[in-house]
């Protein structure tokens, strides 16, 4: 593998022209808050990433709803309503609560294999729908610990699912599931339990979007129905745009932060010479596209030098 | 008819479940007459499916195409903006669609040639088509719709003798003539091969590039072709006219029976599955549903159509 690619080389141009333009902001000093602000975006595209990684179709549109249902039900249901404001239930409460979501997401793509984009775009519906209902309007305050994930601690988020993906790569899971996504058949045939190894994934989707939506709620610090939904194709862009191959079995996560972070420095980027939101746009997807077809030339060249 | 017939044959499934939604709807909701609701519920699906004309070809080639809503908003701003400005709405269509031609051949170049997954690259580009006209219009697009086209859309219209606007009878032109091209024409035959199996198909002499950047550019020509009908209907320029049919084109295809992996599925059985969307949607509402459940019950009845006869065959069998 000729290692991160592009996405890599443009997070450092990126980087520098950010700390060139606006010293202060990416100072030491502010670095949570920076982060606090990354965070919710880097952590969905993380989220997106093992379902991706399955291979055969595997994805998972639902991150962004998941993000948006977990944050209404932590604000309004058990801060709100409950009063239980403690971290001990709310961090495991949001882990537990996209984990089974993820559950559904992966048994409908696996078991009654319906094909993952549609599965997915069910519960999407379903989840925006129901979020829309429980919250109708932006409500709700946060407790003072969860507002930390959006200044000095907003790290802990983005380290817990990387610690997690780090144990898991001690194990057998992780080769597993790279196998079974760069040639399912061949993995079937070598006896391994494809479609477990696919469930797996959406259940690990689904829990780190559950972390990412700490990362949401401590940002926006309220229930906000709208602003979940926009995670999904924004993160699916920033996976891409890492080079982890959306036909499944490359790629990594640090692939997919990569690809956050360049999307995110990119945003900062053009805010600072306060273009208008249609400039941004424009030069967004002009990047999408010119750094997708950047990684495939890179990648038909390294296999024309491969191939005698 | 026995179940085993219905569950293997897709679009008959999609067609059955539509007139079946007719009888529930017929029987749970008070007052409804089906011979006042067929008139919108034929003209809102209209849009939908000519808006999943392009979705169709794509998914059988084995692509997505999530630029529709984007040329959907660009079409429909770029023409009320022109006709705002005095330009012959004719000349409208034509470069419309031509730029609609270039846009769509633009996504399946990128994603065939440089093996691309077409998701990425019709998001980027769709992306930029919408920044492009937003920042034309400065976000407040202007202008309207000449009366001819909300004429040819309007639900209370009539067509001589006929109680329907024109748009029904010319949907139906289109899906005979889809529905021709696609089993009786050489670039049917090559769109089912490529779809099939690109590999044996590059064997057969189809170049995939040629039929890609073909697909794609069709998808977005329709697609062009729904954002200005749509201006006909809602009177004046909207930029995110085309949103809500991201995914609604992507539902109608699957529900109608055509597979994502390529090779199968048939227009006719989109037209069952925009029927089916819309008929969903007026059932949900009628009981008295809110919007945002009725959005949810739309996601678990696709999930739960798609279980019923949509389903993929298991890795053992693809050994």
């Amino acid at each position: 593998m000729s290692g991160l690619g592009f996405g890599a080389v443009l997070l450092v141009v990126l980087l520098i022209v950010n700390i060139w333009l606006n010293p202060v902001r990416f100072a030491p000093r502010a670095l949570g808050t920076l982060f606090g602000l990354a965070a919710p975006l880097t952590a969905a595209a993380l989220a997106s990433t093992p379902a991706i990684l399955g291979g055969r179709g595997g994805i998972d549109i639902s991150v962004g709803p998941v993000m948006g249902f977990v944050n209404a039900i932590l604000v309004t249901v058990l801060i709100g309503q409950f009063d239980l404001a403690s971290p001990w239930i709310v961090i495991p409460a949001a882990v537990v609560i996209g984990a089974t979501i993820g559950a559904i997401n992966g048994g409908l793509a696996t078991f009654v294999r319906i094909q993952p984009i549609v599965a997915t775009l069910g519960t999407y519906l379903v989840l925006t729908g129901l979020t829309l209902t429980l919250v109708p309007a932006p409500t709700g305050t946060i407790p003072d610990w969860l507002r930390l994930f959006s200044q000095t601690l907003s790290i802990v988020p983005l380290a817990g699912i990387a610690l997690v993906w780090g144990l898991l790569r001690l194990t057998p899971y992780h080769g597993l599931l790279m196998a079974t996504g760069s040639d399912d058949r061949a993995a079937y045939t070598a006896g391994v339990n494809v479609v477990l190894v696919r469930w797996l994934a959406y259940v690990l989707t689904g829990a780190f979007a559950g972390i990412a939506s700490l990362s949401l709620t401590a940002l926006i610090g309220s229930a906000d129905p709208s602003i979940g939904p926009t995670y999904t194709l924004l993160a699916i862009s920033a996976v891409a745009l890492g080079g982890v191959s959306l036909a499944g079995g490359r790629g990594g996560l640090i692939n997919a932060a990569i690809g956050a972070a360049d999307i995110f420095l990119l945003q900062t980027a053009i805010t600072y010479f306060n273009a208008s939101t249609f400039v941004l746009e424009i030069i967004y997807g002009a990047v999408l596209v010119l750094a997708v077809a950047v990684m495939a030339i890179q990648e038909q060249w390294l296999q024309r030098g491969r191939t005698p | 008819m026995n179940w085993q017939t219905l569950a293997g044959n897709r679009v008959l499934g999609a067609i059955v479940i539509a007139i079946v939604l007719q009888v529930l709807s017929a029987w749970l909701i008070d007052g409804y007459d089906i011979s006042t609701s067929l008139r919108p519920l034929l003209v809102i699906s209209a849009f939908l499916a000519i808006a999943s004309i392009g979705q169709t070809l794509v998914i059988i080639l084995g692509g997505i195409d999530l630029s529709i809503p984007f040329v959907m908003g660009f079409a429909n701003v770029v023409a009320a903006q022109l006709y705002g400005q005095g330009v012959d709405f004719t000349l409208i269509c034509l470069l419309v669609g031509v730029l609609a031609l270039l846009i769509g051949a633009v996504n399946g170049a990128l994603s065939s040639i440089l093996k691309i997954h077409p998701l990425i690259i019709t998001l980027g580009i769709g992306t930029m088509v919408q920044g492009s006209v937003l920042w034309w219009t400065g976000g407040f697009p202007t202008g309207s719709a000449p009366d001819a086209v909300s004429e040819f859309v309007s639900i209370g219209a009539s067509l001589g003798p006929i109680p329907l606007p024109g748009l029904i009878p010319a949907v139906i032109i289109v899906a005979v003539a889809v529905a021709l091209m696609l089993s009786s024409t050489a670039y049917g035959r090559r769109l089912y091969a490529i779809g099939g199996n690109p590999s044996a198909a590059r064997y057969a002499l189809i170049s995939p590039a040629g039929m890609w950047i073909a697909t794609f550019a069709l998808s977005a020509f329709f697609a062009a072709m729904a954002g200005i009908l749509l201006l006909g209907f809602t009177g004046s320029a909207y930029g995110d006219v085309g949103q809500p049919y991201l995914f609604q084109t992507i539902a109608a295809v699957v529900i109608g029976g055509t597979a994502l992996v390529g090779g199968r599925g048939s227009y006719i059985g989109t037209i069952a599955g925009s029927l089916v969307l819309v008929e969903i949607n007026t059932l949900l509402i009628g009981l008295g549903l809110q919007p945002s459940m009725v959005q949810a019950a739309l996601g678990a009845v696709i999930i739960a159509l798609v279980s019923l006869y949509g389903r993929e065959s298991h890795i053992r069998t693809t050994i």
